[in-house]
This record gives C-alpha cells, structure tokens and sequence, in this order.
C-alpha cells in the first residue's frame, strides 16, 4: 500500500518534471531563432487560416499568404512611383482581348520559359485550365467561385441542370499558351488574374484533399514555399529556388504568427518580436497614433460600414392610413430621414477612431471612374458635396433639422418636449464585439434624441449572419469589403435573388409593389419601365451593367443603380473602412495593395 | 480484488459508457438546432454552392440519419470526420495538435497544484494556529473563492500589462507560465486546505500518539504515518480536479490566447463546425467520466475499509 502510494506521488513529480523540461526545450529553440533576425521576417496577421489552398481562400490574411506561395498570370507590384499596379507574372505579358462576332472577348497569354512547380516539375498551361475549371466547379463550392462568373462557360457550370461536359471556356492550346474566352470584356479582368482564385494549382497534387495542410505536400509555384506549420501558432514559408523571379525575392524566411489577439500582437510588437502586425486594439489607437507616428499606419481600404434596414419592416405609426406604394414611399422618406440623425464626424473621430472616411454614399471610396475620378466623390447629384447627403460636420444641425421637419409629415411631434410621440420601438441588431456596440449606442442615442427608442440587440457571429439573412430584424449593423475594384461588387448583392440581400429587396411583401421607375434609353437601351417591381428594374438594370461593354456608359448605369438603392433609404452608410496596421520602421521595400493583401517578399530589415 | 469490487468497477464502466452516448446524442441535436451553419459567412455563397457542400458532407440527409451515421463511425472506425470549416483537415488531428498543447497545460496544472497543495496543507497543519498557518488560510481561502476568469484576468494586467514579466500570449516563449498558475490555483488552494484539515484529523489519532511515546522520531511519524493516511481524501479530490482543469481550460486557453483543444472547442462552436464540436466534445466528455472512474477506483485500493457500494 504504502508502496503504491510513494509510486503514485513519483509519477506525479517525475511527470511535472519532464513536463517542465519540454518547456526548457521550447525556450531554447526560440532563442535561437533571435540571432538570425536579418533573415527572418516575422509578422502576424491573423489566427490560424481556414485553407491555404488559394481556390478555397476567401479571407484576406490567407490572400496574402497565396500570393506569396503561388504565381498566377498576373501579381500586384509597386511601380517607381510607389502605385500599385497589376502586372505580368508568370504570363509573358498582359494581353488585350479580341472581341469576337458573338461580342465574347479572347485573350491568348503565353507563359514565360522555365517556370517551375516546388517540386521541380514545369507549370504548363494545362495546369491553369485545370486549376480554373476547379475553383469554379460546383463540386469544390469555393466561396470565391463566382470571380469566375465573367468567363464565358461559368454560367452553364452552375446551370440548374448542367450538361456533362460543362465547363470555363479555357483552352491549353499547347505546353506555353493559355487561351481563355470572357462573356464580355470587364474592365477589371487583369486583376482578377492576379487574385487568389486564379492561381495555378497541379492536378495531382490536390487529388490530395489534405494537400493544403501538410508543408510536406504543399506544392506551389511562387516565391516561398511552406516549410514548417505549427497549427495554431506559426507558419514557415522559405524562398523558392525553383521560383522564375527568385533574384527579387531578398527576404529569405518569412514567419506569420497565428494570433487573434490584438492585445497579445500589441505586446509582441513592442516587445520587437513580430515586426508587422494587421490589428490593434481599438482603444489602443489613439496612443499608438501619438507614441508610433511613424509606424501606425492607416492604409485605405475598399469598404463601407453601415446600417441596414429591413425593407419589410413596418415602421409608420399604427394606424397609419398609408398603404401599399404610399406606404413604401412614406417609409423611404422617414429612412433617408433618419439617416440624417447621424453624425459620421463623431462616429470616425470618437467611436471607430482609425482614420476612416464619413460616408454618404454606399460604393465604397477607393473605386474609381473610367476617366480616374473617384466613384463615391461622383456619386448623387449635389454639386456642393458628395454622395447623398452632406456629411460634413458644418451640415450636421441643417440635417437634423430637415430630418425632423420630414419625420413630422408622419408622427406626432410634441413641441414642449421636442420629441416624437408615436414612433414605433426599433431593435438594432448587431454581433457581439465592442466596436459595433459602441456605434450602436451612438446611433440609439442621436434616435432617443427625437423621442424614437431604438432597443440593442447583439447575437454571436453565426446566428447574427443567420438572422439578418432571413430578414428578421428591423435595423442591423452591415459592412461589405470589396473583393476586385469594380463597383458592381457592391451593386449585384442587392438582386432580388442574391444571397447577400439582407434587406429583402424584391422579397416578401417587397416583391409586389410596382413604384419602381427605370429609364435607359439615353445610355441606347430599350429598357424603359414605370410602376415595375424591383425584380422588374433593379434586377434587369445589373443584367444590364453586367452585360455592357461600353466602359462609360457601364459606369453610368452603375451610377444610376446606386442612385436607386440610396433612394429607397434602407442603406445607411456610416464610414468607408480604412486598414490599420503596424508596421516596424527597421522593414523596408514593404507594400499592401488596395484589397488588404500585404507583400513581403521584396523586404529588407535594416 | 474480490468479485464485488469487479462488479462495481463493471458498472461503473458501462455507466460511463452510457453518460458519453448521452453526452454524444445531446450535442449532436443541440448543435444542429442552433440557428446558422459552417457553410454561412458574410458573403453568402450561391444555393447550389451551398447543396454541393452539403451534399459532400452528408448534411442534406435527415439529421436522424446523419446522427446515426456518425455514432457508427465514431464507435466503429473511431472517425471523427473531417472539419467543416478547415477544409482538409480532419477533426482527429485538429484534435491531436489542440491536445499537445492542453496536455502539458493540464498536467503540469495538476501536478503543481498536488504537489504545492500538500506541501502548504501539511505546513499549515504542522504549523496550526501559527502565522504561517494563517497566512496561507487566509491565500487559500481568497483562491478559492475567485473564479478562474477574474484571477486569470488580473493576472494577465498584473503580470504582463503592468509588470511586463511575463507574456500574454500563451503560445510565446514562457507563455504557459501564466495560464498554468491561473489553472493550478484553485485546486492548489483546496489540496491545502483539504490536506490540512485532514493531516489535523490524523494527528489526533491514537496511533499517532502511540508512535510519538514511543518516541518514533518526528519526521517518521509526519511522513510515514500520517501524511501517507491523511492524504486519502486528496485523492478523492483527484477525479473533480482534473475535471476541474479540462474545463477551466477553457476558459483560461480564451484568457491567454493559448492554442489548446479548448479554444478549438469554443471557436468550433461560434464557427458551427458541427464535426470539430462533436469531437472535441466527445474527448473531453470521456476524459472527466474516467478521470472520475480512476479516482473512484484508486481510492478504493488506497482504502480498502471504503465500501465503494
């Protein structure tokens, strides 16, 4: 007995004392790595990712891996002048289109000699054709398979009942030339070349399902390849020898911390452990822009934050005579009305704090016009400001004024006490994090501030999407991040049957009020409609645009679509996102493009 | 071991049998009925994208079917399945990496709660009355009464954010140092108190009194006799602290950014990854109905008067 228990007591110390000696082991093997600091480029930019298999990639932290892992047709680069521009890669050069009689366009691109798997066999174009026809299969289902959509045959892929032999109309027409064929040119088709999606990825190597989780079957094509993943904790790339441009590649290992905390990236940054980090805590911003002026950076970003308002909800006072259209048109002016009530100024400058842009339009800032003006700065038809509504600070009383003079067209306004009497209790739907908490209580109290009572509501990240997809909310936080700069990112999502209509545009009681107007025979379209529905106008306005090949006038459609959904005030736009990181000031010949993506591979620490 | 204790220990194991299908059975409805799903995310992906992906993972079949599916998997082939979410990856290596790191976290916890516990507890039973004894009463007693969370929190600015001694990430170097004390605190605090109490009921034994007239030297007595029988009601405690630690270490792996089983558990949970929750459910449900098991056993072989029916 006495025996057992003495055995019992000599396990437990001896196991506590290996233990603590694994610990040793970790500490030493750290150090190590310190001195060799010049080559060894460490950063964090998010948590552990999803995949990194570009095809199945949609986050912005797994981008910026890909595009360091695998060489597509086309990449991002800095010019001389420090812009980012779209270049050739592994394709010889970037090719204009020829438009065919059926107003298809074909690009034939030839790769450069010598280009190179990791493994040491050759890219040829058979393996783009492959990689492409799979990011955009049904069977694969990638979030990013519709980047696809512009390629004439995608649509046929994803018809209800597809025919056998469906497929991207790419052609390998020999070992170098890639010949693929678009529905209709698109103004950004160069960069979608360079986007995660279209990378190359080897037949044999993916029949792996797992391949892109072990570095010991991770087979790439660009300048690093993955030499080591310790899930959860850091991923290894080392410089390609096989790579084509491996001579511009000066930053010989990169290490990305998986971290999702930004209080711990904080930490490590200052400690100089990891010289980049994507996040910061947001009560953090305002010390770090005095303490690291240098080093804070506030980059742009192709994104809006805003609110949305469900089409659907009821929100005239009960009793209301108002029915049908009247009804719709009543709600459109009290939303517009209310948007007034918000002052973007204070939002940026006291709540989000990181240097973004007060919005008044919902095509984010960063998308430009074909004569290079900017989208948003054209957008509405002020010629005093831009967008929708004036949201400088000097215009914030006149708003709420005449948003309060509209409001009393329907409710009852008490003078003595300046507030409205009748106006239905709102829910502001919101995922639980502190940030949208904090804009959400700004914009329920400028509410409270005219006697509307609006109630906070928050729900975890998957229920939330849930319930706002559904339609079961009357006022929801929202945010959309451009995935290419082409506008009509932020204009498709809101077709009556697109996943991403969380307004319920054309749904539900929506989908039968005929008060919609549309007239395009000034840009040379017959499409002229009075009292449609939204399938009738919006719907047919984006099939429109999508099929357009005259770049002007494309863009002027676009303009005309945002003009109609700003009219209906269920979009709210607060401010367009901006891209915080940190970045240490001893890095050099660093870039990040306009979508978030950061590039290492040309660094240096000094 | 006579046929009555195997007849106890037989049922003792098939009730944890059963306890780990009901566990099993609760989870896996309970997950489903959650509002979302893995495939949902801020960009909605097409109907059809969404059909092939549940297609491939068999989620389009009726859930009963689904459930049955998995439980034969599960008790036949011990597959887990594939991640939802992280896609190529299967549950049981997700679960393996999350293990390495919680293991160490959990056994060294353990082990510097036991071992530091008993040290204190018998100090203080040795020392009765004294201001050592008061001293670590009045810790112990301010250990136990502070859940996980705020302790490790205030550890986490008091250390880190203020002292800057130690780091706040868990998975940096010296990180697990923190998580561990935060872990190791609360059952440490009642080892002491339990070995305390208990080493002051042995020292008023007859037998005890008997050895010192004879005049066995003191540290013969302390070690030989009273410590060996004081420590059976510590080892009851064995079975709710290790359960003890598997669950704080949830909330601890949160607290300090630690990659362990635990933050895998709660970030499968927001991300519906319905086959990373379900495994990682099912381990860790299997692991607190034996650890329980074990140290019901080992107390009954400790002392074999204790009628384990």
């Amino acid at each position: 007995m006495k025996k057992l228990l003495s055995l019992v007591l000599a396990v437990t110390m001896l196991l506590g004392v290996t233990a603590c000696g694994n610990e040793n082991v970790v500490d030493e093997s750290g150090s190590a790595a310190v001195e060799t600091a010049k080559d060894v480029l460490a950063v964090c930019l998010a948590s552990e990712p999803d995949t990194l298999d570009p095809a199945l990639n949609s986050a912005v932290d797994g981008a910026t891996m890909a595009a360091h892992l695998f060489q597509g047709l086309a990449k991002w680069t800095q010019d001389a002048d420090g812009n980012l521009v779209v270049v050739a890669d592994a394709a010889e050069e970037l090719v204009e289109g020829v438009v065919n009689e059926d107003g298809t366009v074909t690009y034939t691109y030839t790769l450069k000699d010598g280009l190179l798997w990791s493994d040491g066999q050759p890219v040829t174009a058979a393996d783009f054709v492959f990689a492409w026809n799979r990011a955009a299969s049904v069977e694969l289902a990638a979030d990013y398979c519709y980047m696809f959509e512009v390629v004439d045959g995608y649509a046929d892929m994803w018809a209800e009942e597809p025919a056998e032999d469906a497929a991207l109309n790419v052609v390998a027409v020999d070992e170098k030339t890639l010949q693929v064929t678009l529905a209709n040119a698109v103004s950004y088709w160069n960069e979608l070349l360079a986007f995660p999606t279209y990378f190359p990825v080897r037949e044999d190597v993916v029949a792996n399902e797992a391949w892109a989780t072990d570095p010991a079957t991770y087979v790439c094509n660009g300048p690093y390849t993955i030499t080591a993943w310790e899930h959860n904790s850091k991923i290894t790339l080392t410089k390609n020898e096989n790579y084509s441009d491996a001579a511009s590649v000066t930053m010989p290992t990169l290490e990305f911390y998986l971290s999702d905390d930004n209080a711990n990236m904080l930490t490590n940054f200052e400690n100089g452990d990891w010289l980049l980090i994507d996040d910061v805590p947001t009560n953090e911003i305002a010390n770090l822009k005095v303490n690291y002026p240098e080093e804070f950076v506030i980059a742009g970003q192709i994104g809006t934050y805003y609110v949305c308002w469900c089409i659907n909800e009821e929100i005239l006072p009960e009793g209301s005579a108002l029915t049908g259209v009247e009804a719709e048109e009543a709600r459109e002016e009290i939303r517009s009305a209310i948007g007034l009530l918000f002052d973007r100024n204070y939002i940026v400058e006291q709540i989000a704090q990181g240097g973004q842009v007060p919005a008044s339009s919902f095509v984010a800032m960063g998308m430009t016009n074909p004569d290079g003006t900017e989208f948003y700065k054209t957008a509405g038809d002020s010629e005093e400001f831009y967008g929708y509504y004036d949201v400088s600070a000097e215009a914030y009383e006149a708003n709420w004024a005449a948003a309060v003079e509209t409001l009393k067209k329907y409710y009852t306004f008490d003078e003595a006490t300046q507030m409205f009497t009748d106006f239905p209790t709102l829910t502001y739907l919101y995922n639980t994090s502190d940030a949208h908490k904090a804009i959400g209580e700004y914009l329920q109290s400028a509410m409270a501030g005219i006697g509307i009572t609006m109630n906070m509501e928050n729900q975890e990240w998957a229920t939330f999407l849930n319930t706002r997809k559904e339609g079961n909310y009357s006022v929801a936080r929202n945010g959309w991040v451009a995935d290419y700069s082409d506008p009509i990112c932020f204009l498709d999502m809101w077709t009556t049957v697109s996943g991403n209509n969380d307004i319920q545009y054309g749904k539900g009681a929506h989908a039968e009020l005929a008060m919609y107007d549309l007239d395009l025979t000034e840009y040379g379209y017959e499409l002229k409609v009075e009292d449609g529905t939204w399938a009738e106008t919006y719907d047919e306005l984006i099939a429109t645009i999508k099929s357009c090949t005259d770049n002007e006038v494309r863009y002027q459609l676009m303009h005309v679509a945002e003009d109609m959904l700003m009219e209906t005030g269920c979009i709210v736009p607060l401010y367009f996102y901006t891209d915080l990181y940190m970045l240490d000031d001893s890095v050099k010949g660093f870039y990040s493009n306009p979508l978030g993506y950061k590039y290492f591979m040309g660094c240096t620490i000094e | 071991m006579s046929s009555k204790t195997l007849g106890y220990i037989l049922k003792r194991i098939l009730l944890a049998i059963l306890t780990v299908w009901v566990v099993i059975t609760v989870t896996f409805f309970a997950t489903r009925m959650i509002p979302g799903g893995p495939f949902i995310g801020e960009k909605a992906i097409s109907p059809a994208a969404q059909a092939s992906l549940e297609a491939k993972y068999g989620l389009d079949k009726p859930v009963f079917e689904q459930y049955v599916t998995y439980l034969k998997g599960v008790v036949f082939d011990f597959d887990f399945g594939p991640s939802l979410k992280q896609r190529g990856r299967m549950v049981i290596d997700i679960i393996a990496d999350g293990m390495k790191v919680s293991a160490k976290l959990g056994v060294i916890a353990a082990c510097s709660a036991a071992v530091v516990g008993i040290v204190l507890g018998s100090i203080a039973a040795l020392r009765r009355n004294k201001l050592i004894d008061k001293i670590i009463m009045v810790v112990t007693t301010a250990c136990v009464s502070m859940p996980t969370f705020i302790m490790g929190s205030l550890m986490l600015i008091l250390f880190s954010l203020k002292l800057g001694w130690l780091p706040a990430n868990g998975d940096s170097q010296g990180g697990l140092v923190l998580p561990i004390i935060a872990l190791a605190l609360y059952p440490m605090a009642y080892i002491t108190r339990l070995t305390r109490s208990s080493m002051l009921d042995v020292l008023g034994q007859d037998y005890i009194r008997t050895a010192r007239a004879k005049g066995v030297p003191k540290w013969k007595i302390i070690f030989g006799h009273a410590l060996k029988n004081s420590l059976i009601p510590v080892i009851t405690y064995f079975g709710p602290m290790l359960a003890y630690i598997v669950t704080g270490s949830l909330v601890v792996e949160k607290i300090f950014a630690v990659p362990g089983i635990g933050r895998a558990f709660v970030n499968s949970i927001t991300g519906r990854d319905y086959t990373l929750v379900m495994g990682t459910t099912i381990v860790l449900a299997v692991l607190i109905v034996v650890m329980n098991l074990v140290s019901d056993i080992l107390y009954k072989v400790v002392d074999p008067r204790i009628n384990l029916e």
